[in-house]
């Protein structure tokens, strides 16, 4: 009983919206009716079409985001451990972080043309700047104690970075990645909106552009369910034996 | 045999100085206890002896590898009790004596049942005793300890008192305990060594007789503490 609780809400907004609709209490064409957002639905799925968009973004957010994590995990751990690199580095970090995704659009077409790469450039500069951050503030503060011990077991750079610097960061890098994926997820759908002709993105502008308001309900309605599905398989990561210490207190 | 030998040592961090002219040498098989007052450099003097600094001024001398304990969180929270005190044993040890080694620690620290949790799901007495099954496991002859167990309950702490004495008597070490405690200095050690305000150095060093750990009532305790509260102008 307790885990429907969390549908409660969905369904208690769900019966406003069909009984104002009933009522015809929405002006024409401002909010599609739920029968005409389920029928949208059925087409959709029938067609194929909900399928492979969908398939197209989490393709392109895999891609983004896999390719961030890579390259920004090192960066970070570089940053956290070496003041001289921490001194260089942060200032760039912090000022390509300030810069909205979506405003390196213009040149993600001009550099990457049409189709995937460019959405994958939008997402990888979304995430991978605050997984630097992220990643270099955990290993920045590693306690020193660790270290200490490490020496006397007489561990070398190597074994400390990782089996000591790295084991240490992973329930703030779980956190973190956590929340980066869900930076992706929306920008994927921004990033659709403008350079490519398939995705979910794609689908909610190009329902748009059809005056299909039933359509853009239906990509509404996938593109939030995939970000809760997308976040619970992250949150799963919590749940590993070896990271939990980070999680109980 | 001297094990570690401390001649005219001095430590500053920048321009504070935290240890000055500092004399130690501690024998083979001894248990050496360290009090003063708190702020006075105990820590950095276990640090010095462990090779994690090195002194700014004189000289120190160590025979052999230390492995220090911590007053609480030197264990690695993603590691089960097995495996940081895996993580202890002597590089090289061969994989079939490993298991047994382990199991060895395991009974002595008497931790069998909780070989398979990690550090967070213990009390703080279970997780000084991992610590201290992991640093006894490296059979390495010197054994710093850094106010070990000060983070503890009293009974705790005076149950980890009488578990170190006896485990120490099976398998003998050279020890520099570091405490702010004084009942515990003179209950464990052979010779407690009081040190002054910074920049310490020894202030006074008191000799006790033997058998750890000394009950309060035994001969040349309570006269022991009663120095060293008088050293610290603290009676």
């Amino acid at each position: 009983m307790r885990r429907l609780w969390p549908t409660v809400p969905g369904l208690i907004l769900l019966g406003i919206w069909w009984g104002l609709s009933a009522a015809h209490a929405f002006p024409t064409g401002t909010v599609p009716p739920p029968d005409d957002v389920v029928r949208g639905f059925g087409s959709e799925i029938q067609s194929g079409r909900l399928l492979d968009d969908t398939i197209s973004s989490l393709y392109r957010v895999a891609w983004g985001f896999v390719l961030a994590v890579w390259l920004a995990v090192p960066l970070g751990l570089l940053i956290g451990r070496s003041t001289l690199a921490r001194e260089a580095l942060l200032p760039s970090i912090n000022f390509f972080r300030s810069i909205s995704p979506i405003a390196w659009i213009p040149f993600a077409i001009v550099w990457f043309g049409v189709g995937d790469p460019p959405a994958i450039f939008i997402i990888f500069m979304a995430t991978f700047f605050q997984i630097v951050l992220a990643t270099s503030a955990a290993a920045a503060t590693v306690p020193k104690v660790y270290y200490r011990v490490a020496e006397d077991l007489g561990m070398s750079e190597r074994d400390m970075l990782f089996r000591v610097t790295l084991p240490a960061i992973v329930p703030q890098l779980i956190t973190a990645l956590r929340v980066a994926i869900g930076v992706a997820w929306v920008v994927v759908v921004a990033a659709e909106m403008i350079a490519v002709n398939s995705g979910l993105g794609y689908l909610v502008v190009d329902a748009r552009n059809g005056l299909r308001m039933d359509l853009v309900v239906v990509g509404m309605t996938t593109i939030g369910a995939i970000g809760i599905g997308l976040d619970i398989l992250f949150a799963r990561l919590t749940h590993v034996a070896s990271v939990r210490w980070g999680f109980d207190r | 045999m001297t094990m570690l030998a401390l001649k005219n040592v001095g430590f500053d961090y920048g321009k504070v100085t935290v240890i000055d002219k500092l004399d130690l040498e501690v024998q083979k098989g001894e248990l050496v206890c360290c009090v003063g007052p708190s702020g006075c450099g105990k820590s950095t003097l276990l640090a010095l002896l462990g090779g994690h600094l090195q002194p700014t001024r004189g000289t120190l001398e160590r025979k052999g590898a230390s492995r220090t304990i911590y007053q609480d969180g030197g264990l690695y929270p993603w590691l089960t009790v097995r495996e940081n005190i895996a993580l202890g044993l002597p590089k090289g040890t061969s994989a079939s004596t490993r298991k047994e080694k382990i199991d060895d620690w395991l009974a002595i620290t008497t931790l069998r049942d909780f070989a398979d949790h990690y550090p967070h799901q213990l009390s703080g007495g279970m997780r000084q005793r991992v610590e201290l099954g992991r640093a006894l496991a490296a059979e390495t002859d010197i054994l710093l300890l850094d106010e070990p167990f000060s983070a503890l309950d009293y009974q705790t702490r005076t149950r980890m008192r009488r578990e170190l004495a006896a485990t120490l008597e099976a398998r003998p070490r050279t020890v520099v305990f570091v405490t702010h405690d004084i009942e515990e200095a003179v209950q464990l050690g052979d010779r407690v060594v009081v040190l002054g305000a910074r920049p310490s150095n020894v202030r006074r060093v008191l000799y006790l007789p033997p058998g750890r750990p000394r009950p309060p009532a035994a001969p040349g305790v309570a006269e022991a503490e009663q120095a060293i509260m008088d050293e610290l102008g603290l009676s």
